[in-house]
């Protein structure tokens, strides 16, 4: 807590520096203690002692990728291809595809990598190097074979809109370290949107100092850092010195939604001065851009952004979503027509980037505390679609989880012999919350919210702490 | 005791939150003899506190003060002294119209030596126009209005707006609630008594199969909700009980005040007699389908459906065949597919309603864990065990009659007939209901004071917050109802208070003092100071820069936004701004409200979501607005209007001027000496826009004292 006041100190005295006026200074140190507990945004100590993770990195393969062509080999979907499921599988219940659908095995080849000897597949070369680090969730679980629906749960909890997703959540109990970027960032594929578009995302019924900020291509990636047209900086900081002294001139003393207001212009400069270095990537090494493939076509785009997602996560920003996937159902990993030529290519894209990523921030000591979450609303399904494709599947597939604290190097759960349902070590949604939380520390039911009349929390239903994964 | 082995009343409120999570609580303590539940009970009769000391006589303007100061004496607190004119103005005004004052308005109120010249003030505002674009937007929050269904498709909801014009006039009218509600819920099956819609598109003369009147329009409240529709297998019981269950808990903390929801969840402990209660709720709704009403006369229709059936039978075989086919085949069959859907016409106007489908009611089943696979036995209709019988006034009530709680005595719910829903808003508007008028008060006084008598306006519950003042509470629901259920009449009651007329906090004499005794101002010494919502505050923009169109009703606004932005809809082609560019001035409540894109104005500055209830808003302070108030796109921009505005009404050459003008303008004062010289200072060196621009950033215009 010391430190915390001490930095904060720091912080108010550096950024007055910059542009402050001396009646802000005197009100400041007087309210600064009470100031703290008005701040939304002000780190806080997480529920549970020794967490690990103070970030998170989501990797959303949007359309929700296959686990058969991924993580989860099946032999004997392969010898029973073209054939319907026997029934002792049991039955499944599919958005597209109806009863009299056969079986389609993968083409993809699996080999064992590492130590630890974790199967992927060879759509995954580069992330196969990494499996040491990373622990594969071979027993995942949604509600919804649908995508909105099934978007909102794996955010919100709930399989309906308007609840807050868990970056809104992570941040509404922990703060935000970083004063000059927003706490929760939102990275999405410029291709296009989701089917559960910006809701998705979303803070829900928490107040909006809690909402995502979703980032955009190019050389502007938040809105409102740049000045407008014609405007100069040292004319804008004259402005903001004059909103700054009007208002400091008629504050009531021990006022502090209003000197909460003041500091918040403070921010937003400090915002304005500092983010726009952090998203320029031109100070990066070219090994590093290499790494990540920037520069490469298929790789360019997402490499960017998962190098834009270490640059963040160095500089404190709490929860990132880098989505992989947007627009048409084959723009997403959502491979309705042909399993090959949909996964090869959105492979290609996500691979090497999200490689370099891991290695990155193992080599910069970053990754024992971020959480690097990767998969989709749901997984694919053992039958086929219109010849080559698969359907949605909710009741069994793939996620992974590195960093964090999270134990690597282990496959954990398991799908039945066609990968038709999580048989082993379930895994429902709900369970990757907790752990989430858990890794950061924070308690599933302490993190929670007053909305019309009940205790909202992330996980509606008490989700648990994968066993064994850290 | 109840099924979970604690005893309600004992335990604490956390603990009954987390062991009853999820759960509706309300209902479950009713269901397990949890009978005195205040808000359950009957009304008390209260009388206002008599006072006998001439100041405080004095200060007792209406009722209201006579319950507010007795609570404030008996803690030793005192109230604040009473709000300057200006002050008074301009929260009256944002109040009651969501607009500033003009400044012209301001001088008349502040120059006007008549003794009653607040009552007329208060007469006014109540009287416009703008009262009822400010108040709906209220009701608007809390039956999450939006005009498009959310989810993937996110489709529009043809003619919701037509919804929020009803509301709008109802306001205006001051419609007596039982009537709102009773047309919400049932307006469908109301006969016509003259209140067709007043719309051009529906001429008086014309022969409508069915005649859509405003009460159609009303019942589109059940369509507010949240629509998930999808392509491939439908699981049709699951789909439909998420409908009934949006319907269902809408009805629920809409009119009851009371957080129902629950059937969706997963791990609902309900014992049987409590899901019994919220399922036979629901089966009011069983029948209850959506329904779009076309409009459009018999002749008009006829000739739309002779262009349009060939064109949709082919459409139809289009789509069989392209299942089918294959390689370039099925490419061709697209395209051939895309060109005769463009070749569709227009649909025809039609509008959001419901209706009762016989043939298609819903069997209700308690449901295990809200699974609609999972079927319990099978319920009807039928009123909340414990707010049924509807309370009577009985008439050997007790000798003191301002603690009369009268026993349930001889009365009988409403026959529930062949129309459910009629009898479900017969019931709810039955002036003895206990919960109806005390849940709309309560919503009135949160408005005013920015908190409610009950502070969770939707959760009258035993998980809510209970009444800080019951017996005002009880007293405004008695007013309320003796009143004919109008509001106007409780909008003055508040208003012309001396509660309401206090200054804010920083006025009052012994601040600290009462901070200590009361810090949330839960007892009322002080006027609470709120800062201007999402709406008002562009509002108010549009009104400094002279840009604000004042065109009332009609469809709704989309508003051109950045390329970016619109890229975050799944279908971005559903963006479509309207062309007449005077239209993007319109006031707030006239903007688009699409669940999957919200502008990020209204989003910085806590607009609710549109997905669920709202029924307070929150207000947050962070960098993100700070940002939207310097840079954003919309604040430059009238800052630049506002600019030329002041040039020309205050002479460019005056820089005194301007700056009183600007601050009268956005803060309803005149600058203080030490404001005009820092800011005639600035303007020697600066544009006037970055002036212009730092006055939508005072506290002064961000906040209403």
């Amino acid at each position: 807590m010391l430190n915390l006041t001490q930095s904060r100190r720091d912080f108010l005295r550096r950024s007055l520096c910059g542009f402050g006026s001396l009646a802000l200074l005197a009100l400041l140190h007087e309210e600064q203690a009470r100031a703290q507990a008005h701040d939304p945004l002000a780190p806080r100590p997480p529920h549970l002692p020794n967490a690990k993770a103070k970030s998170v990195i989501f990797l959303f393969m949007a359309g929700g990728p296959s686990h058969l062509e991924t993580f989860d080999p099946k032999p004997l979907l392969n010898r029973l291809h073209g054939e319907r499921r026997p029934t002792e599988f049991g039955e499944a219940r599919y958005q597209q595809i109806t009863g009299d659908a056969r079986l389609l095995g993968s083409a993809r080849r699996f080999a064992r990598h590492g130590q630890s000897g974790t199967e992927v597949s060879d759509l995954f070369p580069h992330m196969a190097t990494c499996v040491d680090d990373i622990a594969v969730l071979r027993s995942c679980h949604g509600d919804m074979v649908v995508h909105s629906a099934a978007q909102y749960e794996l955010f919100g909890g709930r399989t309906v809109p308007g609840f807050p997703s868990m970056g809104s959540w992570v941040v509404y109990c922990l703060g935000s370290e970083s004063r000059a970027l927003p706490a929760y960032v939102v990275l999405p594929d410029p291709q296009g949107a989701l089917e559960a578009g910006q809701p998705m995302y979303m803070h829900g019924f928490l107040p909006a100092v809690y909402q995502p900020t979703m980032l955009r291509s190019g050389p502007q990636p938040v809105r409102n850092l740049d000045l407008p047209p014609g405007v100069t900086l040292s004319q804008r900081r004259e402005t903001i010195r004059l909103i700054e002294d009007l208002n400091a001139a008629s504050l009531p003393p021990g006022d502090e939604e209003l000197s909460a207001r003041i500091r918040s212009y403070e921010l937003a400069f400090r915002m304005q001065a500092e983010a726009p270095r952090l998203f320029d990537l031109s100070g990066e090494t070219r090994p590093t851009l290499d790494m990540y493939g920037v520069g490469a076509e298929s790789t360019d785009d997402y490499g960017r952004r998962c190098l834009l997602a270490r640059r963040l996560v160095e500089n404190g920003v709490r929860f990132i979503t880098v989505v992989s996937g947007g627009g048409p159902a084959n723009m997403q990993w959502d491979a309705h027509h042909d399993i090959e030529e949909n996964h090869v290519r959105m492979a290609a894209k996500v691979d090497r980037p999200i490689a370099a990523l891991l290695r990155d921030l193992k080599q910069r000591g970053l990754l024992e505390s971020t959480l690097v979450v990767w998969g989709g609303e749901f997984g694919r399904s053992p039958e086929a679609q219109a010849g080559r494709g698969r359907d949605h599947h909710n009741l069994g597939f793939s996620m992974w989880l590195a960093g964090g604290g999270v134990k690597g190097g282990q496959t954990i759960g398991a799908t039945d012999a066609i990968g038709l349902h999580a048989v082993e070590e379930r895994i429902h949604f709900r369970d990757l919350h907790t752990t989430i939380l858990h890794q950061l520390g924070l308690d599933q039911d302490r993190l929670n919210y007053l909305h019309l009349g009940r205790q909202e929390r992330l996980t509606l239903v008490h989700g648990r702490v994968i066993p064994g994964i850290a | 005791m109840n099924g979970y082995g604690i005893n309600p009343r004992k335990a604490s409120l956390a603990m009954l939150a987390q062991r009853l999570l999820a759960l509706c609580v309300c209902f479950c303590c009713a269901a397990n003899g949890y009978t005195d539940h205040w808000s359950f009970a009957p009304r008390m009769q209260p009388q206002p506190p008599r006072f006998t000391e001439g100041a405080q006589r004095a200060w007792v303007r209406t009722n209201v003060d006579a319950f507010v100061l007795a609570r404030l004496l008996e803690k030793g607190l005192k109230p604040a002294p009473p709000a300057d004119r200006r002050t008074l103005i301009r929260r009256l005004s944002f109040d009651f119209t969501g607009l500033p004052p003009t400044p012209k308005e301001i001088s008349a109120f502040v120059e006007d030596p008549a003794a009653d010249a607040y009552e007329r003030l208060v007469e006014r505002l109540l009287a416009s126009p703008h009262y009822g674009e400010r108040w709906a937007q209220h009701w608007l929050d809390v039956v999450r209005y939006a005009e498009s269904e959310g989810f993937e498709y996110d489709n529009y909801l043809p003619g919701m707006w037509r919804y929020r014009d009803y509301v709008i006039r109802s306001f205006n009218d001051d419609k007596p609630y039982d009537r709102f509600l009773t047309e919400q819920l049932a307006g469908d099956l109301l006969k016509d008594e003259g209140g067709r819609m007043k719309d051009e598109l529906v001429p008086a003369d014309s022969s409508f199969i069915l005649p859509p009147s405003s009460f159609h329009v009303a019942a589109g409240f059940h369509r507010l909700g949240p629509v998930r529709r999808n392509v491939g297998n439908q699981n049709v019981a699951f789909s439909r009980n998420e409908v009934l269950t949006e319907m269902t808990d809408s009805v629920g903390m809409v009119f009851l005040g009371l957080t129902v929801g629950c059937a969706r969840c997963h791990d609902h402990r309900f014992d049987d007699f409590t899901q019994v209660d919220y399922y036979r709720l629901q089966a009011f709704l069983a029948g209850t389908q959506e329904h779009n009403v076309i409009l459009a006369d018999a002749k008009t229709k006829a000739a739309w459906e002779a262009v349009a059936a060939p064109l949709q039978k082919k459409i139809t075989d289009l789509k069989r065949s392209i299942t089918t086919a294959k390689g370039t085949d099925k490419e061709r069959l697209q395209s051939e597919l895309k060109a005769v859907q463009s070749k569709l016409p227009t649909p025809l106007p039609s509008l959001c309603s419901v209706r009762d489908v016989d043939t298609e009611r819903t069997e209700i089943h308690v449901l295990r864990r809200g699974m609609p696979e999972k079927k319990g036995k099978r319920v009807e209709p039928g009123f909340p065990t414990q707010l049924s019988p509807l309370a009577g006034r009985a008439s050997d009530g007790p000798a003191d009659p301002s603690l009369a709680r009268p026993a349930n005595k001889g009365r009988v719910a409403p026959t529930i007939g062949k129309t459910p829903r009629t009898a479900l808003a017969q019931w709810l508007a039955h002036p003895d209901h206990p919960l109806t008028a005390r849940v709309m008060v309560n919503r009135v006084w949160h408005y005013h004071f920015s908190r409610g008598l009950v502070s969770t306006p939707n959760d009258f519950g035993v998980n809510g917050s209970g009444a800080s003042h019951p017996e005002l509470l009880d007293y405004l629901a008695n007013e309320f109802v003796r009143q004919g259920m109008r509001l106007k009449p409780l909008h003055r009651m508040i208003a012309l208070s001396s509660t309401y007329q206090q200054a804010s906090v920083h006025q009052h004499v012994d601040a600290a003092a009462a901070r200590v005794k009361d810090p949330d101002n839960r007892l009322y010494w002080h006027f609470p100071r709120r800062r201007l919502s999402a709406e008002e505050l562009r509002d108010a923009m549009l009104t400094a820069a002279g840009r604000l169109n004042l065109k009332a009703g009609g469809p709704s606004v989309v508003i051109p936004l950045q390329k970016d932005l619109v890229d975050l809809l799944y279908d971005p082609a559903q963006w479509k701004v309207t062309a007449d560019v005077r239209e993007h001035d319109r006031r707030s409540i006239y903007l688009i409200a699409k669940r999957n894109l919200r502008p990020p104005f209204g989003q910085v500055f806590d607009q609710p979501d549109l997905q669920t209830s709202c029924p307070r808003r929150e207000s947050s302070t962070h960098a993100l607005q700070a940002l939207e108030l310097l840079n954003g796109d919309l604040a430059n921009r009238l800052a630049e209007a506002f600019a030329k505005r002041l040039e020309q009404e205050a002479g460019a050459k005056d820089p005194a001027r301007v700056v009183d003008r600007a601050f009268l303008i956005t803060t309803g004062r005149p600058a203080s000496v030490a404001e005009r010289e820092r800011c005639v200072a600035f303007l020697r060196r600066q544009p006037a826009r970055e002036f212009a621009l730092a006055m939508f950033n005072l506290n002064a215009f961000l906040y209403v004292d």
